[in-house]
């Protein structure tokens, strides 16, 4: 880069900070004469002292003289040449931030800048241009400082009037050392400067004559050279209105209606500027160059050369211990130190720069080695700027300048102010070389403690971070609010705003969280303090969902908003609330074509399931599928079919989750929805002319809602819901909105709404922010646009079924059987006919008659004793299909229709009970032919019973059986009372082993109590062969066995009425197994009731049994064959000889298939014994029959176990002479028919008295493989062997 | 333990995805913004820093005031960055390594969608006990 750095900023800014300095002193007479214009005498020259083209030869220390050109004076009165105050030029700064601030409020109204904006605009540097402003205010609060030369006065002006008396006198007076400036009194600077005298001649007090004699006089005391005569205010009386004035940016406080010169005419202007002219190049440059070359001679003399070098080390050292304070005074003006640095200073201001240089880094060494820090520092600064401005050495300057700033930094307090000026110096230089970054660095640097500067600097390094390349923009973004946060605390809030309106436009869309929220909570909070509350809101809107602030901020925050709000004085209507978040995708509408429902959680089921359910009830779709699209088009109109369809007078519903991220309360009012209705007006067209009450389709929200707000009186087209809510923290809740439409025509859901906390009104566009509908039905509309699934065609008015079941529980326990009422109401005029109904679990749910209505339950399920076989078996098969109500049933007016039903919760758990009713309109013509109303119940049923059968055959008779039942009592808290239990068929009888009181002494069974008891099982059917035929199961004859005492007046319910017959019916075929059809099963029914009624609200009070069903009860064992050996038990014998003992086998074949069976005795010694051999003799003895009894209870053992055969007698230990032998055939084979018995003699001979168990002898049986029943043996094994069981023979010694 | 330390891990895209005050000093309500806007703007440098080098630690970025920020940049772009006043370089160099492990194994994770905030409780605990064990 080529640009002469005398062009740049910093060369343009130095050339105006340091300049020669003219020192004025102004009678006041002369002052007065100026004032006529409005100007000081010293305003009047400023705009005329600075030359662009002075165009002087200089010629300094070296012997090549060189042209100035620009060259600018700087001139203060003597007054002002002193260090100033501290405390006013804060003052002035702040002036100039808060000037700064007024202008900029008008831009505070309008939207956030945009970077591109604030980019293009700092590079061009205009907003920035009271920054200059306050910088040059900043480099002006040290000037006149006492370490540095360039602010001394080169020159002193003196001005007396003509009208003074004795002018001659008051140029003398005028130099008074009393009155001069400090600089040229303590000794700093050389009290012996250039003088030159003015004398001013107002124009207006008379001729000139006096002026000039004056002059004359002057020039003979002082030299002619250095008097000059000034002729001002030369128009007369008239006021002059100068085109370009020149005043005007030296004096911009100036009011307008004052015309600054207005007394001076061209001929004043140009005297002026020919007196600076010649006061610049006549008078000052050529002193200074007289200055220089003497000084240079000097500085010579003394400090150059190797001697002078030498000479100067030693005399440093000697000094070093002697120099402390490196402020005081021991820099005289007269001193070397002091002389090269004022040589420097002239060298610098006449742009010799090299000479300046040489100079500055001779005296800086000097300084350093008196620890004289200051004057180093200021060095140093002189020395990085003339090392800019020669263009050389980049880093060498900014090491100089940051060296200098370091130093100035570590001198505290006192070096602040010049810390500041060098670091702007220094800001400038990085600029210039396009250095933002690190000169973003140092305005960072320069922050001191007060506010004020440090957020000007802070804002202005932000705008260097803007504009480095590429911009960094967090940067930027960051210190503007560390500006704005300075401001805020020297109250500077327009400033505030701005920079964090700026800080905005990054960090908008930030997912930085805290930073979001600070920034928009206090841009809130200072344009609320400013009373601006649209905008305020605006921003404190950003910050209400801060789910991630402490419980504190939240609450501080809402707070701050609602206060915010409520000094606006209005309802606010907010198109974006966040508060409550509304989770879109839970948007869930319910609206009933010809599909209604009874409650909303039948509506919220599956679609499919319900297609299911009504598949065969609904005309359309099921029936002729070949046709199906003419079928369809006939049925509905295609308009119809392509948007959604409800009926006038009934509601849509809607459903959506709110959801509270705070953790405090919320409390919302007045949710409701926003809809548009277009009235059919033309019955033709209805879809052409809309109604234009509410023609509004725009998506302008805003004017919508007032719209509808105004409508929804009493006569408006459709009626809203409203909701009240209160959200706790963290809480979710889904509020359920209505529209009802009251005519015909299109309605359209726009949207929802809601005030918060009574205050802010939010809205929430469905459509705008569409995610994904979730509407329950119409999956085969998903190609529609989501506009069309919130828009529905309205349709006249149709009847519509209510439907509830009463009264229907919450909790059952198992096995509940209580019947219900299913209650239908139409409320409309209109009748409705063709009633079906469906239900989904028939095992749970079933469909009573319409006699039950009037009967008694349970009452009228008991048996009647004189009536045989009432006909009430019913439709077995029903529950699959659909029942048609009877033909004449119409549903009409007030009436309502019921019809019972039964409910028995079959098996425990969570049962979702689905019920779907079909109805054709009666006299109606519409678009809708026939609706379905669907019913849906959750039940939970607790368990109750738990019900185990075991049946083991009884060993004592074929075609017996033993049956323990197993009854649990699962409940926590109830008691049963078992009522009776029946077993289905007629092929069998049961009866109880014991009286039910032994076995039920109290009557009932406690929670957790679990018993067993026994009974006895009796096929009834003729033993004999198998040529009776298998009756079909049609006609279950029940026998049952009362378990409650007899006298308790209970009489015996009959298992064959309808709801029990039916559910036992459900509970077979759920119940299946393999065995259908095997006549070896069988099906018990245990009917109980629950003692006390329970209290619990879910459970229902109404009249019950509980009935257990158990079907499928096999009575075979794991053979298909059983067995009974019959004999003498005891017998008496001399055993003279052996004892030939006759038995007799039964074997029986309980399986479908023929058997062949092969019995087998043998009588090997190791498995057969004298069970207690001598013992036994012992114990024959006829009062003991202790033994007996013993065997006995073997013999129960192994009944129960129903295994018989597994436990063989253990190998006794007495190794003899096996006591009896088999005599019969050793081997005999059968082939046993199904169903049938065969008997086979046996017979034992015995040699001694005793006990002897006759169990060796082994069944193999085989099935045979040709019967077709095969399949449904599978399960079983084709063949197998039953072991023996024990039967025990007694033979005593006769006497 | 430093007295101040702000902990972020920053997702490619610039989005913060686990943030976790780790210092032992009593919190102040206007940390939490004021670490995060530090944090924030240092984004910045290092978008410069990271393409200089091919270490993944690049030791302290950025300062402000007595605060000071070191970075450590994994493969994927993700930036751990530690907001501190402590001078524990090695420590602070322990810590990001072991806590770049943690992160790995979130991001082993099939359910975790990479970008996504981190809001395993383990990953929590963990990092705060390295925090207490390094820093």
């Amino acid at each position: 880069m080529t640009v002469d750095p005398a062009n740049t900023s910093l060369g343009r800014m130095l050339l105006e900070e340091i300049s020669p300095v003219v020192m004025v002193l102004s009678t006041p007479l002369v002052e007065e004469d100026c004032l006529k214009n409005g100007l000081s005498f010293l305003q009047m020259l400023n705009p005329f002292s600075s030359f662009n083209n002075i165009d002087v030869p200089v010629r300094t220390a070296s012997d090549q003289p060189y042209r100035l050109q620009k060259f600018k004076l700087r001139l203060y009165y003597a007054s002002d040449v002193k260090q100033p105050n501290l405390e006013v030029g804060k003052k002035k700064l702040k002036e100039i931030v808060t000037e700064a601030g007024e202008k900029d409020l008008s831009e505070l109204c309008s939207d956030a800048p945009q970077i591109s904006n604030a980019l293009v605009s700092s590079e061009s540097g205009n907003p920035s241009s009271w920054f200059q402003c306050f910088n040059k205010q900043l480099v002006h609060m040290v000037s006149f400082s006492d370490h540095e030369a360039f602010d001394h006065p080169v020159a002193c002006l003196l001005v007396a009037s003509s009208k003074d008396e004795q002018p001659i006198n008051r140029f003398v007076d005028l130099f008074n050392t009393n009155k001069l400036p400090s600089l040229l009194n303590d000794g700093a600077m050389d009290p012996k400067i250039l003088k030159h005298y003015l004398l001013v001649h107002d124009n207006q007090d008379g001729p000139l004559d006096r002026a000039t004699k004056l002059l004359a006089e002057m020039r003979s005391t002082f030299g002619s050279s250095d008097c000059q005569l000034l002729c001002i205010n030369s128009s007369q009386n008239v006021q002059l209105k100068h085109q370009e004035n020149p005043w005007a940016p030296y004096k911009s406080d100036a009011s307008p209606s004052q015309h600054l010169g207005c007394f001076l005419n061209v001929d004043d202007i140009s005297e002026i500027k020919d007196l600076m002219q010649d006061l610049s190049s006549k008078h000052i440059i050529p002193y200074m160059e007289q200055k220089i070359r003497v000084l240079n001679q000097q500085v010579s003399a003394t400090r150059k050369g190797f001697r002078n070098q030498i000479k100067n080390l030693w005399w440093r050292k000697g000094k070093e211990d002697v120099v402390d304070s490196p402020t005081g005074s021991m820099y005289t003006f007269s001193s070397i130190e002091s002389q090269i640095r004022v040589l420097g200073d002239c060298a610098f201001m006449l742009r010799d720069y090299e000479l300046a240089l040489s100079n500055y880094r001779l005296i800086s060494t000097d300084y350093k080695l008196d620890k004289a820090w200051k004057r180093y520092a200021g060095v140093q600064e002189m020395i990085g700027l003339t090392y800019f401005l020669l263009d050389q050495s980049r880093k060498e300057a900014e090491y100089c300048l940051e060296n200098a700033f370091n130093t100035y930094s570590k001198l505290g307090s006192s070096g602040q102010q010049n810390a500041t000026r060098c670091g702007l110096w220094w800001i400038e230089m990085l600029k210039t070389r396009d250095q933002y970054k690190e000169a973003a660095t140092v305005y960072f640097r320069v922050c001191g403690e007060d506010p004020l500067p440090s957020a000007v600097m802070l804002e202005q390094a932000s705008y260097c971070y803007l504009l480095t390349k590429p911009s960094m923009l967090r940067k930027y973004g960051f210190h503007l609010v560390l500006a704005g946060d300075h401001y805020k605390k020297c109250d500077q809030i327009k400033h505030a705003i701005r920079t964090y309106r700026s800080a905005i436009s990054v960090l908008k869309g930030t997912t930085w969280n805290h930073i979001k929220d600070h920034v928009h909570f206090h841009i809130g909070q200072w344009y609320a303090s400013l009373e601006m509350y649209d905008v305020a809101v605006k921003h404190m809107l950003e910050v209400l969902a801060c789910s991630h602030q402490s419980k504190t901020t939240q609450e501080f925050f809402l707070r701050d908003f609602l206060q915010i709000v409520q000094k606006t004085g209005k309802t606010f209507e907010v198109m974006k609330l966040q508060l409550p978040v509304i989770n879109i995708s839970s948007l869930k509408i319910i609206f009933e074509d010809n599909r209604t429902y009874a409650s909303p959680s039948a509506a919220s089921t599956r679609e499919s399931l319900w297609r299911s359910l009504e598949e065969e009830m609904i005309p359309s779709f099921s029936t002729a599928r070949t046709n199906w699209l003419e079928l369809q088009s006939k049925l509905i109109p295609k308009k119809y079919r392509e948007s959604n369809v409800c009926v006038a007078g009934e509601a849509v519903k809607v459903g959506i989750e709110f959801k509270n991220p705070l953790q405090i309360a919320i409390s919302i009012s007045g949710v409701s929805l926003i809809c548009q209705l277009w009235q059919k007006t033309d019955e033709g067209t209805p879809d052409g002319n809309k109604s234009s009450e509410e023609n509004d389709n725009d998506d302008n929200c805003e004017k919508l809602t007032t719209n509808i707000r105004d409508i929804s009186s009493d006569d408006s087209l459709f009626i809203l819901s409203e909701v009240d809510c209160s959200l706790g923290a963290g809480e979710t809740i889904t509020v359920q909105l209505t529209v009802t439409p009251r005519v015909e025509g299109t309605l359209q859901i726009v949207g929802v709404r809601w005030k918060l906390s009574g205050s802010v009104v939010g809205f929430h566009n469905f459509q705008s922010i569409y995610v994904k509908k979730n509407v329950v039905k119409g999956s085969r509309k998903a190609k529609l646009s989501p506009n069309d699934n919130l828009k529905f065609m309205v349709i006249k008015s149709i009847p519509r079924l209510h439907g509830s079941i009463q009264p229907l529980p919450e909790k059952v326990y198992a096995g509940t059987l209580q019947q219900l009422v299913l209650e239908l109401r139409n409320q409309s005029e209109y009748p409705v006919k063709n009633l079906k109904m469906k239900v989904s679990h028939s095992r749970f749910l079933n469909i009573g008659n319409r006699e039950n209505l009037t009967t008694q339950f349970p009452a009228c399920l008991e048996k009647e004793r004189d009536s045989g076989q009432s006909g009430a078996l019913a439709n077995s098969d029903m529950s699959h299909d659909v029942f048609l109500f009877p033909e004449d049933t119409l549903i009409q007016g007030k009436m309502p229709f019921l019809w019972p039903l039964w409910l028995r919760a079959a098996v425990p758990g969570y049962i979702s009970l689905y019920i779907s009713i079909y109805y054709e309109m009666g006299d109606i013509s519409s678009v809708i032919r026939y609706r379905t109303l669907r019913l849906h119940y959750n039940l939970q049923v607790l368990p109750s019973l738990d019900v185990s059968f075991q049946i083991s055959p009884s060993p004592l008779r074929l075609q017996q059986f033993l049956v323990r039942m197993d009854v649990v009592n699962r409940t926590s808290t109830e008691s049963f009372q078992l009522h009776q239990l029946s077993s289905v068929g007629n092929q069998w009888e049961i009866s109880l082993l014991q009286p039910p009181d032994s076995i039920f002494p109290l009557h009932s069974l406690k929670a957790g109590q679990g018993l067993s008891c026994f009974f006895m099982l009796k096929s009834c059917r003729k033993l004999s062969n198998s040529e009776d035929t298998i009756s079909s199961i049609s006609t279950p004859l029940a026998s049952d066995v009362r378990l409650v005492p007899q006298g308790s007046g209970d009489s015996v319910y009959d298992i064959t009425r309808s709801p029990l017959v039916d559910f036992h019916h459900c509970e077979r075929l759920q119940q299946e197994s393999s065995q259908q059809g095997d006549l070896n099963v069988i099906d018990f029914i245990l009917i109980s009731r629950m003692l006390k009624i329970n209290a619990d609200p879910g459970f229902c009070n109404a009249p019950h049994l509980i009935s257990h069903h158990s079907c499928h009860c096999s009575v075979a064992s794991a053979a298909p064959i059983s067995w009974l050996v019959e004999g003498p038990g005891t017998l008496h014998h001399n055993f003279s000889s052996f004892c030939e003992v006759k038995l007799k086998m039964t074997i029986y074949n309980s399986s479908g298939a023929t058997t062949f069976v092969r019995m087998k005795t043998f009588d090997s010694a190791g498995n057969v014994g004298r069970l207690t051999g001598v013992n036994a003799i012992q114990s024959a003895t006829p009062g003991n029959q202790a033994g007996w009894h013993d065997v006995s209870l073997v013999n129960d053992i192994k009944v129960a176990s129903n295994v018989p055969g597994t436990q063989l007698g253990k190998p006794l230990s007495l190794e003899s002479v096996c006591p009896f032998i088999w005599s019969g055939p050793s081997s005999t084979n059968v082939q046993l028919e199904p169903k049938s018995s065969v008997e086979i003699p046996l017979q034992v001979c015995v040699f001694s008295p005793g006990t002897y168990d006759l169990s060796n002898y082994v069944l193999n049986w085989n099935l045979s493989p040709s019967n077709g029943r095969g399949n449904h043996e599978e399960g079983r094994q084709a063949s197998g062997t039953c072991q023996g069981y024990p039967y025990y023979i007694t033979l005593l010694q006769s006497a | 333990m430093a007295t101040t330390a702000c902990f972020i891990i920053v997702s490619r895209n610039d989005i913060p995805i686990y943030e976790a005050e780790v210092g032992s000093a009593a919190k102040r309500e206007d940390a939490a913004q004021l670490h995060q806007f530090i944090l924030h703007a240092a984004l910045d440098i290092v978008q410069d820093l990271a393409w200089t080098t091919s270490a993944m630690y690049l030791k302290a970025i950025d300062r402000f005031n007595d605060l000071v920020v070191s970075v450590y940049v994994t493969a994927g772009h993700t930036r751990l960055m530690l907001l501190h006043d402590s001078r524990n370089d090695d420590g602070i160099k322990s810590f990001f390594q072991e806590v770049h492990e943690l992160y790995i194994k979130i991001l082993l994770n099939p359910l975790y969608l990479p970008g996504s905030r981190i809001t395993s409780s383990h990953f929590d605990t963990k990092v705060r006990a390295l925090a207490r064990k390094y820093l």
